[in-house]
């Protein structure tokens, strides 16, 4: 039964992902100034979307965890901590992509590119710290929660500061209006890579709780 | 003994002990004058770009000094093993973190204090007035980094990472107060040079003021946290 929902679950996920990729480079009209580069901006402003719900799964999980104390908060915490890297990798590859013909370069110093740059070295410490022993894996796990609390009350204040410090001011569009086909198939293309995130997600979070049994499982047997 | 007791107990052992050893301020000054010293052959320090670029070299220095020295925070005592003994006392955790906190917040301070002399003096930028106002600066700027610092300088000393720990998580984490640290000394070297040569100066500009407010925010949103999640870190 199980394995039949698993079939029609991931079914659903490559035709939407189909149907995303279809609208994106077929269906869509290009932009009238940047071209048919601007179609990056379906994935790339997606996947920021998908890499802080990660990094706010970090801290829900994370606060979960240092509460109740039960292992399944921190594998979640785990999991989305690696998509939110993932995903802000994608933004920070798909941006200047995006960047070098439009703006003549590939990096500016600009609020949301720094912000998201910060963010994406504060979890990649995070998975570092995580992959460190401390002497016990209940420490470990204890550390890696008070790290994912700190770091995501962290997100806002970076925002703000480096709005304040800024050499380049705001570039990202803001407020654009966009015609119905763009809005069209930006949701689509949002729905598509939130559904991976999730999908992705889910697949992470078993797969290490299934880790964990083999290494308790293993530490049961008797010397080999 | 009451809260405030038992931090203050802690945090006269923490400054006895450097009074008598000086074993962390005393490098820190130093290291602090070296990177000057390297960063000079980077850059012409003086005259008209001390206000664009001193400011950064300036806490580029004092955190790279503090992060050598904040590693130490809880390491000296697991050195001469007394850590067990100080989570065994019959204090509240985060009155340890509290104290621990403040001696890193006035060795910080103190390390500021004594290597912006010799900052002045080899960048020429002459001691005016106005150079007072980067006190509030410099005291919000330690609180930030003393409460980051703590509250990793805890985490640090039991990862295999060791020292590779804390560099890993505060530079990234310190950004925000960074840039208000920066930010806040570039106005504040600004007027004093704008005094030194007869200009109209400005005491608290509203920029100086929005770096501060920021500073004060970090430091109190930090402090907090480290208060509430102390004890998660040290519990055995």
């Amino acid at each position: 039964m199980r394995r039949h929902l698993n079939v029609l679950v991931e079914s659903g996920l490559a035709v939407l992902m189909i149907a995303a990729l279809f609208a994106v480079f077929v269906y869509v009209p290009s932009e009238r100034e940047m071209g048919v580069v601007q179609r990056i901006f379906y994935f790339h402003v997606s996947s920021a979307i998908a890499a802080f719900v990660g990094f706010a799964m970090v801290f829900v999980a994370s606060i979960q965890y240092l509460r109740t104390r039960r292992e399944n908060w921190d594998c979640l915490a785990l999991a989305a901590a690696e998509l939110g890297v993932v995903f802000s990798l994608i933004v920070l590859i798909s941006g200047p992509i995006w960047a070098k013909p439009i703006w003549g370069v590939f990096w500016r110093w600009e609020p949301r590119l720094t912000s998201m740059l910060i963010a994406f070295t504060i979890y990649v410490a995070y998975l570092i710290v995580r992959s460190y022993t401390t002497g016990s894996p209940d420490r470990t796990r204890r550390f890696a929660a008070v790290i994912g609390v700190v770091a995501f009350v962290n997100v806002p204040l970076v925002y703000y500061s480096v709005n304040l410090w800024s050499a380049d001011q705001q570039l990202h569009p803001r407020e654009v209006e966009l015609a119905p086909a763009m809005v069209q198939t930006r949701y689509l293309a949002f729905a598509a890579i939130i559904a991976l995130f999730f999908y992705l997600l889910k697949r992470r979070y078993e797969l290490e709780k299934l880790a964990r049994n083999v290494e308790r499982l293993d530490a049961d047997l008797p010397l080999h | 003994m009451n809260y405030v007791g038992q931090t203050i107990t802690i945090l006269r052992k923490d400054l006895s002990l450097e009074w008598r050893s000086k074993e962390r301020i005393t490098p820190m000054v130093l290291f602090v004058l070296l990177i000057l010293l390297v960063f000079n052959f980077s850059f012409e320090l003086g005259g008209a770009v001390l206000s664009e670029i001193g400011p950064g070299v300036l806490w580029s220095a004092f955190i790279f000094a503090g992060l050598l020295s904040l590693h130490r925070t809880f390491a000296s005592e697991r050195q001469n093993e007394t850590l067990d003994a100080l989570l065994l006392a019959p204090i509240d955790r985060s009155a340890l973190y509290l104290s621990k906190m403040l001696s890193n917040f006035v060795f910080l301070l103190a390390v500021q204090l004594f290597s912006l002399p010799p900052f002045c003096f080899f960048f020429n930028l002459s001691p005016e007035p106005p150079l007072l106002l980067l006190l509030p600066v410099l005291v919000l700027g330690a609180a930030c980094l003393a409460a980051v610092g703590t509250l990793f300088a805890a985490m640090s000393i039991h990862s295999r990472l060791r020292e590779q720990f804390l560099p890993l998580l505060v530079l990234p984490m310190m950004v925000p107060a960074l840039i208000s640290c920066i930010g806040g000394t570039a106005e504040v070297f600004d007027q004093t040079q704008r005094f030194a040569i007869g200009d109209q100066v400005e005491i608290f500009s509203d920029g100086l003021v929005t770096h501060l407010q920021m500073l004060g925010t970090y430091a109190m949103v930090f402090n907090a946290l480290a208060l509430m999640l102390f004890e998660y870190i040290v519990e055995e």
